[in-house]
This record gives C-alpha cells, structure tokens and sequence, in this order.
C-alpha cells in the first residue's frame, strides 16, 4: 500500500450505486472522479416505471439524488467517458481518462433541445430500448443530468458524410442552437487523474433474449423484454405511460409474464438466478392492472416464486390475492405467433402434474436476466481482478465489497445480480472501505460551498413565485395544470406564476433560480410531489439564489391529489387550487429561518457485538472514529458463533474469532462486554447513553445492530424428539460429530418453518440455501445416505442455484409441498416418519427418517421494542427495524444519526449481513465526518410580552427543551434540544410560544383562506 | 355581627400591623343590594369595612395575581382552588400569600330573586332568610331556595389550603363528583341541544366579562383580542361567539375551579356554566382530575397516560 | 368557506374538509395511498404540520366557524410519535373538543381524529373515504356554526 495516499476517489459508473457512493465520499471529505460511459448519470434506474415493493415511482425516488450529485461540489462527474488505464497501488493510482467528444460544449448549452428538433436523423431510442425514436442530437432522458444534449457522432449526418470529406453537410443544429454550444470539432480527448481508491459500479446488461429462440422475441412482435414492459409502462416512455402494444398501439387485456429468461439456466452456462425478476415481474403485473383502464389478465408463469426480500412475500402475497394476478408454476416450452391475424403470441407449458396446455396471450413479457456488461468485463481485465465463471467481478470472501484487489471496491451488479436496496448498502459500503483506507486525506482535496449572500427580504413586499409541476403526466395528466397557474396569478402576493413538465429537473431548476432574480420574487411555492421527498432540492435552489431557504412552500397535488383523485380531473383540479392557495399563505407568511449550529461528538456507539456489530465498529474504527461497542452477551460474535460454514465455505470460526481479535485490540474500539443499556439521551451530535453499569458514554452516532433471533418451532415433534432439529442445532451437531447425525442414513429437510406463515408473513431468506448447503453436506460424507428437502419455492437466488443444482444432480430429492397441506412429521414406535403430499404423483409418501431438521424462521430480535422507544426509531409489523426509505436509504433510520445492519433489519445470509454492516459504517461515517450538526432551526421560539410563565410549555415538551426562566418570568428555548414537534405551541393559551415554520398566524390564515 | 366577620377583620388588622402583608384582600358592601364587592384593605383602619356573608360571590383569586406584594386573602373554597391553580402555574409565589380560609355554604343567586321581583332596591340577610323588595315587588326567601347553581354542586365548601381557618368548617359527604346537571343535558337529543346553545351562543355580546371574572383567564392577551393570528374575523356572530366561548372553556380545560364566576358576571344570563361543568366532567370521568385541590396538582392537558381513552377516535 | 359553495343545482354535495396531518405518519400515509394510487374522495385541504402535537384545539374550532365541513385530524399510533409524547399530549384536547364540540350539539361525525402511520397508506384513503361519506350525510355545516351575521343574532 501506498505511503503517499491521495484523498481523492474514482467512481465508475454512474448509476445508483455509483451516485450513492459519490454522496457518501463526497460529503465526508473527498474528491470524487465519477465517470460514466454514457451521456448521462443514473444507470439503468430511471428506465424504470416504478420500484418494488413500495411502488415508489423510480425516477422520483432517484430524481433528488440525481440533482444531489450533479450539482456537488466535490463531485467530478465525466460523461461518455471510460477508464483506459490504470497505474500505482491502494492508496495512491494514476487513472487514465478517455472522454469522447459530445460535440456540444457541457458550458454552454442550456438543455433547450433546439438542435434536437432541427436534427433530421431518427435513430431507435436506447434509452427507451428500440420502442421510440431519438434524434441524432439527443438527450437521455428528460431529468438527466447533465441537462444537456450530446451528438451521436454514429448517426450524425455531419459527423458521418461531411466532417471527414470537408463537406458542410446538414449541419442544423448548428443552426438551430442560439447558445453557440455546438462543435462538430470537437475532439475526444484523454486526461489523468490521481486518486487513492477506486470504486467500480458498471453495472449489468439484460440478457439477450433472442439467444433462446424458442421464446420467439425478435421474431414475434407481442414478445418483449420486461425492460421493454418497464418503457411502456412509464409516464416518459414512448407511449406516454399508455399501455399499448408497441407494434399496432392495441391496448393489451392479457398479458403473461415468463420467468428465468437466461437465468437458472445451465446449458447456456447462466446457472444463476437473476434475483430480481421474480419481484419485477410481479410489480409489472400489478402496475399493468393499475395502470390500464380496461382490465387486465396477468399471469405469471414461474418455476419457483422467489420474494426473499424484505417485505417481498407481502408484495407476492398481495399481488396473489388481492390484485388478481394469476401465478401458474410450469415449464415453458415454447412460444409462437397465434395463427388468427391477431399479432397475439402462444404459450405451450407444461403444468407440475405434467399436463400440455397452451394459452395464447395479446403481450409476452420475458423477464430477462442480468449478465455482466461488456465494459465490466473489459474493466475487470484491466485492473487484473478475480473474475467468477459467469464474468461477474468475485468479491473476497465475507468482505461484502473488496475486489480482489486492494484499494479496488466493487458494488451493485459488478459482482452478481443485485436489487437496488442491496446496490446502495454496497456502494455506501464501498464508500465507508475508500473512506478508511484514506481516512488521513480526509477533506484536503474538496473545496466548500460557497452561497451568494443571502438576501434580506424582510419587510420587503411580498412576492411569491408559484410553479406548478406536471411531473409528465402524473399530475398534468389529471390536474389540469394550465388553469391551476392562471389561479395562482390571482391570489394575493404572487407576483409569478408558471408551470414545469419536471420541477425538479436541472433546468427547472435553473429557470427558478433565475425568474427569482429577474422576477424579484422573495417568496416560493413549488406545487408538485411530496415536501418530504423534494422539499430539500427546491430550497438548495432558493439557497443558491440568495433566498433563505425557508420563503418556500410545496403543494403536494401529486402524491395527495392527481394519483389519489385519477377518475375526477374536475375536482382534482379544485383540490390542486386549494392546496396551492394554502402553500402560497403559508410561504407569504413566512419569515427567514437561520440554521443553527450544535457540536459533533465523533464518537460512534455500536449496539451489539455479533458479526453486524464488530463488522460496523472495525470500519468506523478503521475510518478514524473513535467506537464504543456494547454487547449485552457475556462473549462478542453472536450468533454466528454457532456457524461452522459459511455459504461460500467460509471458516466461520475462524472469521469470527478473527473479528474478535480486531475489535479487541483495534486502538479506537472500546468494548463493553456482558452490559446491556439502560437508557439513551440525545440527539445526532450529542448522544448520552447510560450502561446498566451507570457508565456514561457519549456518542455522536448509534449504530444497531442486535441481530434477531432463531424461532422456536412448535411444529414438527421440534423439543419433543431430539432428532428434529433446527438449522442452526444440525449444524452444530455436524461440527461437533453428534452420532445422532453422524450415523443417520435418512434425513428430510422441512422449510419455511415459521415462515412464510400468517403469523410471519415474511420469508427468512436464508433458509433454502442452508438446507441445500447441510443436505450436501451429509450426502456428499455418504453418498448412501437419503437425503428429502421438502419445500414450497426454493429460493436459493444468485449463484447459490448451483448448489441447487449440484443438489438434485448427486440424488438429493427435492418434493414440494403446498403451503395447505404441510408435512406431518409422526413417530410410530421409535421411527420418525414423515409424511408429505408430493405434488407430482399427488398423493401422500412416507419418508423414515433419523434426523428431521427444520429451517426455522428468523425472527426479529427481542430488544427492538427498547431500542425503539430510546432512539425514537420505528419497527415494522415483524418488529425488524424500518429504515428511512426502503429503496435508497437502506440502513439510515429517519432519526438522524442511527443507522442499522444485520438481522434486526431483515433476515440476510452472512455475505449481506457484512456488506450492510460495511455501509452503516459508511454512512455513520458520512455524519461523523462533519465539524457540526446543523439544525434547520424549525424550532419553537417565545413572544416574551405574551408568556405568562404559567409552565405548560415546559411541563408537555418530551424534548426537554423549554423551561421557565422564573426571575425573567419566560419560556426559554434550548435550540439544540427542541426537536421543532410544536407541542408547547399548540398549548400555549396565551399564544406566546409559536413554532418556526408552522405558527398559528399561518395556520389561522390558511384556515380563513380555504 | 358575626364571629366570622369580626375574626376576618382582627387578622386583617393584626397581618397589617405586624406588617406580614401589604394588603388584605377580602370583600365589602357593595352599592347594590346583595352584592358584595372586591375591597383591598392596605392599612389597619380600614379593616373594618371588610364583610363575609352569602353575597361574597366574586372570586377573589381573580385579584390575587394582580396585586403585588405580601397578601392576605379571604378565601372560599372556590377561591382556594383557584389560587392553588394560580400557584401550579407560576401566578403566586406561597410565600407572598396569607390565606384566610373560611367556610363557604353558598352564594346567592340574584339573577334568581332579580327574576322574580325585579330590579332589586333594597335586602337583607338573616338567619337563612332573605328578604328583597325588588320594583315588581316584595318576597322573602330561604337561603337554599336561592342558593347559585354552582354552589348547590360545590364538593369542595371548605378551602383546600389555607393559613388559617376562620368560622367551622363544613361536612362534605365523601363520593364521586355528580354532574347531574350535565347528564340532563347530555340525555337531551343532539337537536335539543343545538338548539339549546344555538339560544346561548346568540345572547353572547362578547364583552368578555366571563373572561374577566374568571380567575384562571390571566393572559396577556386574550386569543380573541389577538391581531395575528386573526382567530376571529366577522362581527359579532353565533359562530365566532362559540368560537370564543368553546375556545375560552377549551383554554380551561383541566383547570376550571368551577367557582361560577363567569356565570354569574355575565350580564346576559348566557348558561356559560354548561359548558365549563361539560368540559369539568369530562376532564373528571376520562381521566379521574379535580383542577386546583392542591397545590402540588398538575392541570390536567399538562400531564397524560399512556393508557388515556380513545372513544374519540373515527369510527372504522 | 369563502368560494366554494355547497350544493348548487347541478352538482352533487361535495364536503370540503379541512385536514391536519402530522407530517411523519399521517402525511407519509397519504403518500402512500398516492404512490399505491389508491383512490378516494377529492374532498379533503390538507394542512401538514409536523406532529399531531402540534394541533391547537382552536383550529378546529376555527375551521368550523369558518364553514367547513368538517375536520380530519391524523397523527400517529400512540407510542410512534417521531416526538415521543406528542400524540399523548394532544389525545387529551382532541378527546375534550371532540365532546365538547358534541355536546353543543355539533353532529358527532364532523370532526374526526385517527391514527394512520406511514405504512398505512390504504387505511388512510379508507378514513377519508368513511370521513366523507359520513360529513355527506350531514350535507352542509349549517348546524351550531352556521355564521349568523349582524350582532348577537336572535332566531
């Protein structure tokens, strides 16, 4: 490793992963060179219609973060640009830059799109995969960033016929541009950069349908991609959002989705599940009937329904039962054109009892998997790293995100498959593994962010500046907007109205920042999504025009009116205009709020010491951070103690005993063993938790992660026969030689108990692959033995399907049972006998068996509740910790400054378990990077001439933050501890206290305007 | 002259000459018949003006706050529990306040005999009797016939803290608090009892004397008086009426004594009092609170249980 | 409630409902319901406000006399409060106004309280959806808060 380490960081790819990792470094303290391949920053995300499980919209949910990076400071973003070498080592590499010419200068061009109009050339449209057309001059995608076009040099008619023969061919947009941002000169160009750390985030490709023939895509017109699906669906795609059928614009009323296209597929050498298509697929299929005002008839044809995610099997559940989507578990053989005229496609399958049928279908959805790409390849070969058979990056083994290079990270579908929840705890992952390699170069490559000087607006004539968002059609396609705008124009201080296809775009953006100058409005009101989402975007843009951010309101006539009110555009529109009218009271009422300022205890608190634990405390520990970590058992590692292998054939022993040694003598860890907690104080910044030994600690940030615990079945004979056992006791029972184990002959493996079960709706995740990991285990020490897995779907996703593979291949037998009629496990005389309803043959068998191992569910740990009330943190319906946003903040809880990992977030395998461990690191270590914790400064403030010191104020505030200053006779306000919830405000009766943001003078006024 | 009175004026006098207090606050006659007015009585010689008898309606608690310095005061067990609400919320300091307790069997309600007889020109008290030659004529009543409606429900007579204790003290039977009053109405029909406040509510002319004889109402600045926010806007009218005088009841939630002041300031006869013995009822079944019966209480929106009712919640 | 008026000939009654949604439960709620596109009626203003702490009892007072409706109030479970007690603290004057309110003779079904959380994105459209077709019922706020103008109007 490098002596001479460089602050800096190289980021490639700029999709999800890519952009989170960029946050999270560039917000602790270094530069980062974030280069993309493409024209534009976001990946494969906002080709997206919607995420599962939360439906969230995904250009929404990412639109912020887009905005986020490209305008950071200390972000470098290169478009169209590729790495072409690197030299030097871990801590300090030379990194060769390739940038090919976009032929439109970034500076000057201003996103208008007038070139593209005037450019003749219609190409297919990537972006929308082939459905729609693009010009020659192009942009991405309408919310990209840059907000800038680019020339396809390929297509370009100039760049094609003219430039080499020195011809002045077509040339319009030269014309057209009035920014003079266009030059067909311009050449690509090469540089260099020097960074200590590289994170690799290329992302993946969709596997080529057209490889398996007889599923007919490229042949058929109603076969498509589900990517293809996913561009129909979507508001910006080709067709509006209108679901069509691309080739003859019929609107589909059954549509069938086949699973595993290119995935768990061996004799293409793909022998992996994808991982995400089961989920996607049924997200399709609920949009579809959403989405569609005629009914739709969606079925899914599958071979195992694999939803282990967290709040997956709901989703499936959900979709089964109350959305009417059809799930039929077959083969498919093949599919053909129907023979009527009607463009319709026929499915052939074969059903689990082996019956032939076909069905014919107006759309064909394949859902494809996710194969490495091209460049991650190349990019692979370059830098000399491990690669798997299927050309996915290899990761080292139980470091969730280290290539086997040093100073090289990996996250996202490098590696393997992987959804986005997992894709962003990687890159934050990665984020928190560059930050503590370089954690000396902290902050000596990143500038700070300079705003123009705020100006004062107070006593000023009020003029608000209203803009009403389209958001595409989710709101202008109900709302009508136009008149919205034109009521806006009447209400009183507004000074400005307007409307935005895409307020939250950068050059939406940009034309607010401008139109407050010109316009000199000192007032704002978005009216567009949800203020909880977008609220911050809109107020950076008042920031950087000089306006405090607090002159600002949203409307939420998205979220709260056009996609709740769809069938009555009328009143809609109504609603649309009072909420707008409310925003722009409010915002004309309101007065500049100054942040305020609270120190920073760098000092992390890590609860529980298993594997999460000392995982997370290690890298904060490595970051630079000083970690207290309190485990309440007598002996740190968890419950992995008990593992013997881990899925990848990991010494788990000797990696938890390896773990133990590193907190154990790690300078910056402080362990408290055997000491549970008492009670937690304080706030991001200035934690005080109280150990039941009364010991003190203060922190700046907590992390969880107190793992969850093993359920105890009920069923099965499980406690009455020590034959039937657990996972977790089989396996211990194989390390430890238990005869009873040792001299069997017959084994059955039963899953899902306790999961997937009404009283845990959910699936441990786990489990399958455990199972198949014992079962080889036992039949490969004795091949004689018999060896039954019963279960529902096996869900061994990602590469572990070639252990199931493996599996049925040596003779372990595999019977499926229905979640209605469940295995009987009996004892007759001293025989264990278990008896199961094979689906095949229909009827029931009966297996003799010596051990019967259960694989019991996983549950939520029992301390959740406490750890809830003392954070002020939430849990979901299971009682595993909710995080902050299911897709793109998966180990932040909304409290600041606490973070999760492991088992209390959702079950996950050991592999996961470290890389969330690794990004709740990553992330705390964004927080304790910074000098201060600001506060909005939302907070409740006294009118001294109205309080009457009566003590209410005081007696209803949780946070402790009001008190009576007695010989003043006044309420006084602890700014840092007010936590701006209004409690004392609205029992206040003398009105003296009032809450910044939301007084009653604005809420009275509201009131008296509806 | 009664014992009662002539002990009230020998405290008074010997507070005031041992200089332990500034000031005795207590009750005198009044320029009209049957109603003792508020007097503040700062040296000895003016001890003798101070009176005790059934007209001693107001609330003196009302003035407690409001005067500065040491204090005495004659109080009532109404007054009492207002003076330990004012104490709760930081309106007195205990060691500024001499409390003359005395025990209290009622007031009389003028409205009452006023009703009967008209405009009353001339009373006297003895012996539970009362005589009033009123313009529209004569009568002479029992005490308890014309005893205020707040009194003919008061558990507490006898004051809940007190320095000294001046006369006997009065028996209370022990038991849970009645509100049978409230009952009567709450069984009425939700019409009858729009119709009833809608009665009410149209009489109010918002002079705020309610407010001003309540001894609890001790704002700066009264929510209806406020510029901004703007609670009330029109006129005088029905709906801005109830918006003060539920908003005024709401503001004594927890807290209202029950002393009948406001009812019996106000010169429109509005039953404000209906709506106090609601709010004092609720406050008294959802969560087992009696305002101001000592002085460590806590007034019952500053506290709560995990474990408060819900029947307020929307039906599902 | 100045422009919009009740029942015109053509139109069907249409509430209008003044909403007070604590912003980490109730309002997250009603992103959900918008984000799973379940639909109800386009009757309710909503205010957000950052906790159900924060809802002086007078605003509902206030929002009566200025003609609505009625009120939905929404904050979250007891025991979720982002505050801790918030919730606690304003169970206390929602219980009291609601009787209060009740006891003057105001129909029971104007003024609603819940507790919706940030998961419960389909119960909350079914409180609006139930809230709605209950202040429907009633037709316009004509009762108690009917504003009488011109002095202490007599009926």
């Amino acid at each position: 490793m490098s002596q001479n380490k460089i602050g800096s960081v190289l980021i490639v790819g700029a999709g999800i992963a890519g952009i989170q990792a960029a946050l999270d470094l560039a917000e602790s303290g270094y530069l980062v060179h974030l280069v993309e391949e493409s024209s534009a920053i976001g990946g494969t995300m906002p080709m997206l219609d919607k995420t599962f499980p939360t439906n969230d919209c995904s250009m929404c949910i990412l639109s912020p973060k887009l905005v986020e990076c490209g305008r950071h400071l200390n972000v470098r973003t290169y478009t169209n640009s590729q790495v072409v070498k690197t030299e030097g080592e871990a801590g300090n590499f030379k990194v060769t830059i390739k940038q090919k010419a976009r032929y439109i200068d970034l500076e000057k061009c201003t996103g208008c799109g007038a070139c593209a109009e005037a450019c003749p050339v219609k190409v297919d449209d990537e972006f929308n995969q082939g459905l729609g057309k693009r010009k020659a001059a192009f942009k991405q995608y309408s919310q990209a960033f840059p907000n800038a076009y680019g020339i396809d040099e390929k297509n370009c008619l100039y760049q094609t016929r003219g430039k080499a023969k020195g011809k002045d061919i077509c040339l319009k947009c030269v014309k057209a541009c009035q920014a003079g941002a266009i030059d067909h000169q311009m050449e690509d160009k090469e540089f260099e950069v020097e960074v200590g750390s590289m994170i690799l985030n290329p992302g993946f490709k969709i596997f080529d349908a057209s490889r398996l023939d007889y599923y007919g895509y490229g042949k058929i017109k109603s076969v498509i991609t589900s990517l293809e699906f996913e561009r129909l669906l979507s508001a910006s795609g080709p067709f509006d959002g209108h679901l069509v059928r691309p080739f003859d614009q019929k609107e589909p009323q059954k549509i069938a989705w086949i699973q595993c296209v290119g995935s768990r597929n061996a004799k293409i050498n793909n022998n992996y599940c994808s991982g995400v298509c089961c989920m996607y697929a049924i997200k399709e299929a609920v949009i579809a009937k959403e989405h569609s005002h005629i009914p739709v008839d969606t079925t899914i044809f599958y071979m195992d329904m694999r939803t282990p995610g967290k709040d997956f099997e709901k989703y499936y559940n959900n979709a089964k039962n109350n959305q009417g989507v059809n799930f039929i578990r077959s083969r498919v053989y093949e599919v053909t054109e129907a023979k009527d005229d009607s463009g319709d496609a026929c499915i052939r399958y074969s059903t689990e009892d082996g019956k032939i049928c076909e069905d014919q279908f107006d759309l064909v959805v394949l859902s494809v998997g996710l194969e490495p790409g091209d460049s991650s390849k190349e990019l692979a070969k370059m830098l000399d790293l491990k690669v798997n058979k299927f050309g996915f990056a290899e990761l080292e083994p139980l470091s969730g995100v280290n290539t086997s290079r040093a100073g090289v990270f990996a996250a996202g579908a490098f590696s393997g498959p992987r959804d986005i929840p997992e894709t962003v705890m990687q890159a934050s992952a990665a984020a928190g593994a560059a930050s503590a390699l370089l954690s000396d170069e902290r902050g000596t490559l990143v500038s700070e962010k300079e705003y123009p000087p705020e100006l004062d607006v107070v006593g000023d004539v009020i003029r608000t500046g209203v803009f009403i968002c389209h958001c595409g059609v989710n709101i202008g396609g109900v709302v009508d907007v136009p008149s919205v705008v034109e009521y806006a124009k009447t209400l009183p201080t507004v000074a400005y109205a307007t409307d935005k296809i895409y307020a939250c775009s950068q050059d939406a953006q940009a034309s607010i920042k401008a139109l407050i100058s010109e316009q000199k409005l000192n007032r704002i009101v978005v009216s567009s999504c949800s203020p909880r989402t977008h609220e911050p975007l809109f107020q950076e843009t008042l920031k950087e025009a000089g306006l405090n951010a607090h002159l600002f309101d949203m409307a939420n006539i998205r979220d709260q009116c056009s996609w709740v009110h769809m069938h009555e555009p009328e009143k809609a529109t109504e609603k649309a205009k009072d909420l707008t009218k409310l925003a722009i009271v409010r915002a004309s009422m309101q007065q500049p709020v100054q942040p305020i300022f609270m120190s920073m205890n760098h000092t992390a608190l890590v609860i529980g010491g298993g594997v999460a634990g000392m995982t997370s405390a290690v890298s904060l520990a490595d970051q630079g951070y000083e970690v207290h970590l309190v485990e309440k058992d007598n002996a740190l590692g968890g419950v992995a103690r008990r593992f013997s292998t881990g899925f990848r054939g990991e010494d788990m022993k000797a990696f938890v005993a390896g773990l133990i040694d590193q907190v154990s003598n790690h300078p910056n860890i402080k362990l408290h063993v055997g000491v549970g907690i008492k009670d937690v104080g304080g706030f991001l910044g200035n934690f005080t938790t109280t150990l039941e030994n009364g010991e003190q600690l203060a922190h700046g940030v907590a992390l969880l992660t107190i793992g969850g615990q093993e359920y105890k079945p009920k069923e099965y004979l499980y406690g009455q026969d020590d034959r039937v056992m657990t996972q977790i006791e089989m396996d211990e029972a194989l390390y430890n030689h238990d005869p009873k184990v040792d001299n069997a002959k017959n084994f059955v493996f039963i899953q899902c108990v306790g999961s997937r079960s009404d009283e845990n709706p959910y699936c441990s995740r786990t489990c399958c692959t455990k199972s198949v990991k014992l079962a080889l285990k036992v039949k490969k020490k004795n091949p004689g033995a018999n060896v039954f897995v019963l279960y529902r779907d096996m869900r061994t996703y990602g590469y572990y399907e070639e252990d199931y593979e493996e599996a049925r291949r040596i003779g372990i037998i595999f019977v499926r049972y229905s979640e209605n009629a469940k295995p009987v496990v009996s004892k007759e005389a001293d025989t264990l006998v278990v008896t199961v309803t094979d689906h095949v043959l229909d009827r029931p068998i009966e297996i003799e068996s010596d051990v019967v191992c259960l694989a019991a569910a996983i549950k939520a740990p029992a301390d959740g509740k406490k750890l809830s009330k003392w954070f002020k943190i939430p849990l979901n319906a299971e009682g595993f910790f909710l995080e902050a946003h299911m897709k793109l903040r998966p180990v932040d809880f909304s409290t600041d400054g606490v973070f999760m990992a492991g088992i209390a977030h959702s079950p996950k395998n050991m592999e996961e378990v470290v890389a969330q461990a690794k990004a709740a690191a990553g992330r705390a270590g964004v927080a304790l990077s910074q000098d201060q914790v600001e506060s909005a400064g939302l907070n409740a403030f006294v009118n001294k001439r109205k309080c009457t010191a009566c003590g209410t104020c005081e007696a209803v505030c949780s946070a402790k933050a009001v008190t009576v200053d007695m010989v003043n006779r006044v309420a006084v306000v602890n700014d840092a501890l007010c936590k701006g919830c209004g409690a004392c405000a609205s029992s206040c009766r003398c009105g003296a206290i009032s809450l910044r943001g939301c007084t009653n003078e604005q809420i009275v006024e509201m009131l008296n305007s509806l | 002259m009664s014992k009662i009175i002539n002990d009230i004026r020998e405290t008074a006098r010997q507070l005031l000459a041992e200089g332990k207090v500034d000031v005795v606050i207590g009750y005198e006659k009044g320029s009209l018949p049957l109603k003792a007015t508020p007097c503040f009585v700062h040296s000895s010689e003016g001890v003798d003006s101070l009176i005790w008898d059934e007209t001693c309606e107001n609330n003196l608690a009302t003035y407690a706050a409001k005067t500065p310095g040491k204090k005495a005061i004659v109080a009532k067990g109404c007054d009492s529990r207002a003076l330990a609400v004012l104490l709760q919320e930081n309106q007195l300091v205990r060691d500024d306040l001499y409390i003359i307790g005395v025990s209290c069997h009622g007031v009389i309600d003028q409205r009452r005999i006023g009703a009967e007889v008209g405009e009353i020109l001339e009373a006297s008290i003895s012996d539970g009797k009362i005589s009033v030659k009123g313009m529209e004529g004569d009568k002479e009543y029992l005490f308890t016939e014309v005893k205020d409606a707040t009194c003919r429900t008061c558990r507490y007579p006898n004051p809940v803290m007190e320095d000294l204790h001046i006369g006997d003290t009065i028996e209370v039977a022990q038991g849970a608090a009645a509100f049978a009053d409230v009952e009567a109405l709450e069984n009425k029909s939700d019409n009858e009892r729009q119709e009833y406040f809608k009665e009410q509510m149209s009489k109010c002319i918002r002079c705020y004397a309610c407010r001003n004889a309540c001894p609890l109402c001790y704002c700066q600045e009264c929510f209806v008086d406020c510029n901004s926010p703007r609670w009330l806007t029109g006129g005088v009218n029905r709906a801005e009426n109830l918006l003060f005088q539920a908003g005024r009841v709401m503001h004594l939630a927890g807290r209202c004594v029950d002393c009948g002041a406001c009812s019996r300031a106000c010169p429109q006869g509005v039953d404000i009092r209906a709506l106090n013995r609601k709010m004092t009822k609720d406050v008294y079944v959802m969560y087992n609170h009696e305002s101001g019966i000592s002085e460590e209480g806590k007034p019952a929106l500053n506290e709560y249980s995990a474990n408060d009712p819900e029947q307020f919640l929307v039906k599902e | 409630m100045g422009e919009i008026q009740v029942e015109t000939e053509n139109k069907k009654y249409e509430p209008k409902i003044a909403a007070f949604l604590c912003n980490w439960c109730s309002y997250a709620g009603a992103d959900l319901a918008g984000v799973g596109r379940i639909q109800y009626p386009a009757t309710i203003r909503t205010i957000r406000v950052p906790c159900s702490g924060r809802i002086n009892p007078l605003y509902v007072l206030k929002a009566m006399a200025n003609g609505a409706d009625g009120v939905l109030v929404s904050g979250c479970h007891p025991g979720d409060c982002h505050y801790i007690s918030g919730n606690y603290v304003a169970r206390r004057k929602f219980a009291l106004i609601k009787s209060l309110l009740n006891h003057v003779g105001l129909e029971e079904d104007r003024i609603s309280f819940s507790w919706v959380s940030a998961a419960e994105g389909g119960r909350f459209a079914e409180v609006v959806k139930g809230v709605t077709e209950r202040v429907s019922t009633l037709g316009p706020n004509n009762g108690i808060f009917k504003v009488v103008d011109g002095g202490a109007a007599d009926e």
